[in-house]
């Protein structure tokens, strides 16, 4: 199987297009800061916020039960998902109880882990992606590359070719403004006779029952308040507590994600419509057993902003696809190998460690330290490939004793001098691929130091 | 039932809790008129638009040149004709809605409405043009203390709404109205001196 840095590599082979994705995801990051600095308290408020969570955390079961409690006095109809396959079996079931064929759905990340919308096709049932990023990649049969922005990858040219093929828009117009508006007719027909709209779900306020979901471009609503039947999809780990704690995560989430001060919509269902059917479908698919791992379990803290895949430089510099899992960037790097880590052992080597995604982390998760765990436990469990074990068995080795590593050192300094290019840029130095070795020093740090330390009569 | 293993397998595994945070009850004392022009430029940065009247009388000859066809449903029986019964055609062809905001927020423009401020769950999303009228003194200085001021409880849908509908899903170039309201103006009325 292809390794991420085997797809990154074909990622920058369009070299433009790299740059473009890497610069246009460094102005969101650099969006995101100017908004944080517009809140005084921006600090505490990333502190509250992971203090929610863990709290959370601590007493999710009382906190769904009482979320349940809420929703049905509220009349929603609540349904339990224990994994991706009875999540699905769930939403078919509703569908054909209301023997319902149009369904429209806003964006869900659950949705998307749990497979949904193949699994409805394969049952014959034809389910409309509506926020404008997602129906773009809905109609390449492409997964989202990105979070919060999902066609990130494509050029508006790609897109112009598309709408034409498929909405029947002029030829070689690709202005996004003239494209945006075919969408919108386009989508404006589907909300007007769909029967189910399905949601995700960005809180869940369990003292009053709310589902909360948060858009730009207002398609929940449009879906919701069209569709006699709502339907509301959210993880285990969406709870929180109370409705003045959504202050907090309101104030963080759009800011963080896009720069934002706040989405154009924060919708809030707590009851169906008139005449209307409102069911929630609490999932858990791997949840609750991360739960019980201490070192990966503040995972379930991420609200999803995609804060740490703008600022992230592997990230920017590879594109989301290349991370072969759902949710891709650091913190996805750290939820994929949960799932599968033999299928995902690469991902956390997809990191410089740097430890900006970290530092912009809303909710707090130690991502970079999380990497570095995942790291430990695929080398304890063997999962490298055999040049890399052995690579790093040798180094382990030199490192551990003084007078090798010394003497490794003076070799590889003099190797470097005298060797000729072609031996040194060998085809197993994977480094030396898109990168020139530093010139060499001709002493190591640690004759430079003994040599200087003496004469400026430091300590030593 | 899933229901069940999956509330056993939470309870199981929980770590040690920590206690939730305790806010603040007003985080900053500014003056009202501070508030309003950071409403106006917040609402601004989202594309929102903005006059100021001195009295409600005064909406009609201020909107009517720009807005001819506005729905009024602070009116008794434009309310009615928009009803939970009324059609999402007829809803579809609605050009300009006008409602009444309840809580305005200063750091991000948004303003709070529920259901009893629309006649109909569709339509602020789906009327071509938006039209919210908010009393300034309703302006709080941010989330925190917005929802302090609402009643979740009393309510079976409430929305912040900050601007029209937007997109930057192509090339990340911004588009108003990708769904409903292309433009979203906000009508603050000085109901009592501030």
């Amino acid at each position: 199987m292809k390794q991420h840095s085997d797809k990154a590599l074909q990622f920058l082979k369009d070299e433009p297009r790299a740059d473009w994705h890497d610069q246009t995801l460094w102005i969101v990051r650099q969006k995101r800061d100017k908004a944080a600095r517009s809140v005084a308290d921006w600090e505490k408020l990333r502190h509250q916020a992971s203090q929610v969570k863990d709290h959370v955390l601590s007493n999710l079961d009382q906190y769904l039960i009482q979320f349940e409690k809420q929703a049905v006095a509220n009349g929603a109809i609540v349904h339990w998902a224990e994994d991706a396959d009875e999540f699905n079996h769930i939403i078919l079931d509703i569908i054909k109880d209301k023997s319902a064929s149009r369904v429209v759905k806003s964006k869900s990340m659950l949705t998307e882990e749990c497979g949904l919308n193949p699994f409805l096709e394969k049952n014959g049932v034809e389910i409309v992606d509506t926020d404008l990023g997602e129906r773009i990649i809905q109609f390449r049969k492409e997964a989202p590359s990105h979070i919060v922005l999902p066609a990130i990858h494509l050029k508006k040219e790609e897109i112009g070719e598309l709408f034409h093929e498929k909405l029947g828009t002029e030829e070689g117009n690709s202005d996004p403004t003239y494209l945006t508006s075919a969408a919108r007719a386009h989508l404006r027909e589907k909300f007007l006779s769909a029967e189910i709209a399905l949601t995700g779900a960005n809180f869940a306020v369990a003292e009053t029952g709310t589902v909360v979901v948060c858009t730009n471009e207002g398609n929940a609503d449009m879906g919701v308040h069209s569709a006699r039947v709502q339907v509301h999809c959210m993880g285990i780990e969406k709870i929180i507590p109370r409705t003045q704690d959504l202050g907090v995560f309101t104030r963080l989430l759009a800011r963080n994600a896009i720069g934002q001060p706040i989405t154009t919509y924060t919708s809030h269902y707590r009851k169906p419509k008139p005449g209307g059917e409102m069911h929630i479908v609490i999932v858990d698919n791997g949840r609750s057993a991360r739960l019980g791992n201490a070192t990966y379990r503040n995972s379930l803290k991420c609200i999803r902003c995609g804060g740490c895949m703008n600022t992230c430089p592997v990230f920017r510099r590879s594109g989301g696809h290349s991370y072969g899992y759902v949710i891709p960037g650091p913190i996805g790097a750290i939820l994929a190998p949960c799932t599968d880590i033999k299928k995902h052992k690469d991902l956390p080597f997809a990191s410089s460690l740097c430890g900006s995604c970290s530092n912009v982390c809303p909710v707090e998760i130690d991502i970079t330290n999380q990497l570095y765990r995942w790291r430990q436990e695929i080398s304890e469990k063997k999962l490298f490939p055999p040049l890399k074990r052995y690579v790093l068995k040798v180094a382990g080795f030199a490192f551990s004793k003084g007078s090798i590593y010394d003497f490794s050192g003076k070799m590889a300094r003099l190797a470097l001098r005298i060797l000729p290019r072609a031996i040194v840029y060998h085809r197993i130095n994977t480094w030396g691929w898109e990168r020139e070795l530093p010139a060499v020093p001709s002493e190591s740090f640690k004759e430079w130091y003994k040599k200087n330390s003496q004469k400026e009569g430091g300590q030593k | 039932m899933s229901r069940d293993k999956i509330l056993q397998r939470l309870k199981k595994n929980a770590p040690a809790s920590g206690s939730l945070p305790v806010y603040a009850a007003k985080t900053d004392l500014l003056s009202k008129e501070l508030l309003l022009s950071s409403f106006k430029e917040n609402l601004a940065v989202s594309g929102g638009k903005w006059i100021e009247l001195d009295r409600r009388e005064d909406i009609s000859s201020a909107i009517s040149e720009n807005y001819p066809m506005v729905a009024d449903v602070t009116k008794q029986d434009v309310w009615e004709e928009y009803s939970p019964s009324c059609s999402k055609e007829k809803l579809a062809s609605l050009d300009t809605l006008m409602i009444e905001g309840q809580v305005g927020v200063a750091e991000n423009g948004a303003i709070w409405l529920d259901e009893s401020n629309f006649p109909n769950r569709l339509s602020p999303f789906i009327a071509k043009n938006l039209i919210i009228v908010l009393d300034i003194a309703r302006i709080t200085n941010n989330m925190h203390e917005a929802y302090q001021q609402i009643k979740m409880e009393d309510t079976g849908f409430g929305v912040f709404i900050s601007g029209p509908s937007k997109t930057a899903d192509i090339e990340q170039s911004l588009v108003y109205g990708a769904h409903g309201p292309v433009s979203l103006l906000v009508v603050l009325i000085r109901m009592t001196s501030l």
